[in-house]
């Protein structure tokens, strides 16, 4: 008997790794094997016209640091970041509140908000690219109207930043009201009306009440918008390709521009892994953030 | 009446948030109708900003028609792409959650943090070796390079693995007894309780590939087989293209996405609540 358990315990095993190996090999072979090879390009002199590739150190690293195009890049993805997060989440929990309740039409507004998610970033980019134009498009046309001076965020430096975070939050504010409708919708209404009874009011019932509760999930809200954040680039590459002078190139930007315009594969791999240390130093600030919420 | 003046506040603002949102959607479906002068003749406020006054189809016979940028060839191109690999994908990723949350092996935990760890490598460090990889290969400018690196989702796998923990392990070895196959039992009793699950993950899957840019954009450079996306961001570095060709081509190739979320959108919502996944 015993024979016969430990003979289905062995096939259970061959075939469970029979089920998980497709996946593995895809895996090892197209993230793992790149992500060391990346680390090896990146202190290698390794341009893709000639084939030749030779040790450089950590020649590629130290030429990034003054680098003046990599730190603009750097600065501008930091920027965006800065910006997008708190801006971003604030209107997606506005929103969120707005249409948290059941009304008749709820479902219209729910919906409408969030459309722009459903249509593809690129399309987004290449609709507002023609909508910022200064002379025919239709924001500038609309500013005018209204006697309002005009934006022209393709290209006035100062502001073209601005113009590229219009659009993500425009593209991204329904996705996060959708995670935080979620949220809200697992505080049981019990609470809201206990603090009724006691005299709270609006206010009070969102700072003490809602706030707290939805912690966990505006953790995971500031932790997704921080990912997506960093690697902001199509919208940057469609609109503006990062300028004017540089103004709105962001990391990831720098990193294609690098490799696949210019062909210097062991600096690109070098500011990638550089993006990654960001990246990496970044999640596990939320994570520090997110433990000390979990109650 | 405090009341009143905060309930007609909020029903601006949620109008006011409708026109943001639908302005932009608006403005490019309805300009995808207009004759090449209409564009920029009507640069004051009003109707005829939004609405065509002469209408014409004449933009999309013209993106069609084109044989130098054959659009119907990048639809039909970027169709073939997302479904293999949405296929492919729901096949192998749930193969590998089947094993993950019901079969006992040893060295699953291993195997388990393994996956795990690739989430926390973003696509943007690994592009470079993934290209030169598929350039070593000879697969450039094929499709088989815009499917095979997509094809396993860790995201996925452990999206299915939540699903399919609740199915009790009775079952499985009930089917067992009798004789299955643990490959039959994955198709008869596991795949069939996880259809919703595969509905949402098959539906973000094709659409994050309908929506693929960088990776086309770096792999792709024959334009007979280039991706949608791709393609229509291209079409505007052309010298005196007109703005109505550009926005027929956005227009043609969201609507679609867009009707297709009216149907699923109660897959879709759940997708994002369950796991907080996009492209």
């Amino acid at each position: 008997m015993r024979g016969r358990g430990n003979r289905f315990e062995k096939q259970e095993a061959r075939v469970a790794f029979a089920f998980i190996l497709p996946a593995l090999l895809l895996l090892v072979v197209f993230v793992f094997y790149p992500m060391v090879r990346a680390f090896i390009i990146s202190f290698q002199k390794l341009h893709l016209i000639n084939p030749n590739a030779s040790f450089a150190g950590i020649g590629n690293y130290a030429s990034l640091l003054h680098n003046q195009t990599f730190l603009q890049a750097m600065g501008n993805s930091f920027y965006f970041a800065a910006v997008v997060i708190p801006v971003q989440t604030a209107i997606a929990l506005g929103l969120a509140l707005l249409v948290q309740r059941k009304f008749r039409g709820v479902g219209f507004f729910r919906t409408v908000y969030f459309l722009p998610v459903v249509v593809s970033f690129a399309i987004a980019a290449t609709v507002f690219r023609l909508i910022y134009n200064k002379d025919y498009g239709m924001l500038n046309v609309l500013l005018k109207g209204m006697g309002l001076a005009p934006l022209d965020f393709l290209s006035n430096p100062d502001i073209s930043m601005i113009g590229i975070i219009i659009l993500c939050i425009w593209k991204a504010m329904g996705f996060f009201m959708i995670v935080f409708l979620a949220g809200l919708n697992n505080i049981p209404d019990a609470l809201y009306e206990a603090a009724q009874v006691d005299g709270a009011n609006a206010v009070q019932r969102f700072f003490r009440i809602t706030l707290p509760l939805l912690k966990r999930t505006m953790a995971f809200v500031v932790i997704i918008t921080t990912m997506d954040a960093l690697k902001i680039f199509v919208p940057v590459y469609i609109t503006t390709s990062g300028g004017p002078a540089g103004s709105t190139s962001t990391l990831v930007h720098y990193i294609y521009k690098t490799a696949f315009e210019q062909m210097n594969m062991g600096l690109a791999a070098a500011a990638a892994f550089l993006f990654f240390a960001v990246f990496v130093i970044s999640l596990v600030q939320l994570r520090l953030f997110r433990s000390d919420v979990e109650y | 009446m405090v009341k009143t003046v905060l309930h007609v506040m909020r029903w601006l603002i949620m109008l006011a948030v409708v026109v943001i949102v639908l302005l932009p959607i608006v403005w490019m479906v309805f300009s995808s109708f207009r004759i090449h002068e209409e564009i920029f003749k009507y640069t004051t406020p009003g109707w005829h900003l939004f609405i065509p006054k002469r209408w014409t189809l004449q933009n999309f016979v013209d993106i069609f028609l084109d044989a130098s940028r054959p659009f119907g060839r990048y639809m039909v191109n970027t169709l073939f792409v997302a479904s293999v690999v949405t296929a492919a994908g729901l096949w192998i990723n749930s193969m590998a959650a089947f094993a993950f949350a019901k079969l006992r092996f040893p060295q699953k935990k291993t195997l388990l943090a393994l996956f795990l760890s690739s989430l926390v490598i973003p696509y943007e460090v690994i592009m470079i070796p993934q290209y030169m990889l598929i350039r070593d290969l000879g697969w450039i400018n094929t499709f088989q390079a815009l499917i095979v690196p997509q094809i396993v989702w860790v995201f996925g796998i452990f999206m299915l693995v939540q699903f399919f923990a609740d199915i009790p392990r009775d079952i499985l070895d009930a089917g067992k007894i009798d004789g299955a196959s643990w490959f039959r039992i994955y198709v008869r009793l596991v795949l069939p309780s996880g259809v919703p699950a595969l509905i949402t993950l098959g539906l973000i899957t094709f659409l994050n590939q309908w929506d693929a840019f960088l990776w086309p954009l770096i792999v792709i450079n024959d334009d007979k087989k280039q991706m949608i996306q791709v393609a229509i961001s291209s079409f505007q570095s052309l010298r005196g293209i007109s703005w109505g060709k550009i926005l027929a081509a956005t227009s043609i190739s969201s609507v679609p996405i867009v009707v297709v979320f009216l149907f699923l959108q109660r897959y879709y919502v759940k997708g994002i609540t369950m796991t907080g996944v996009k492209g």
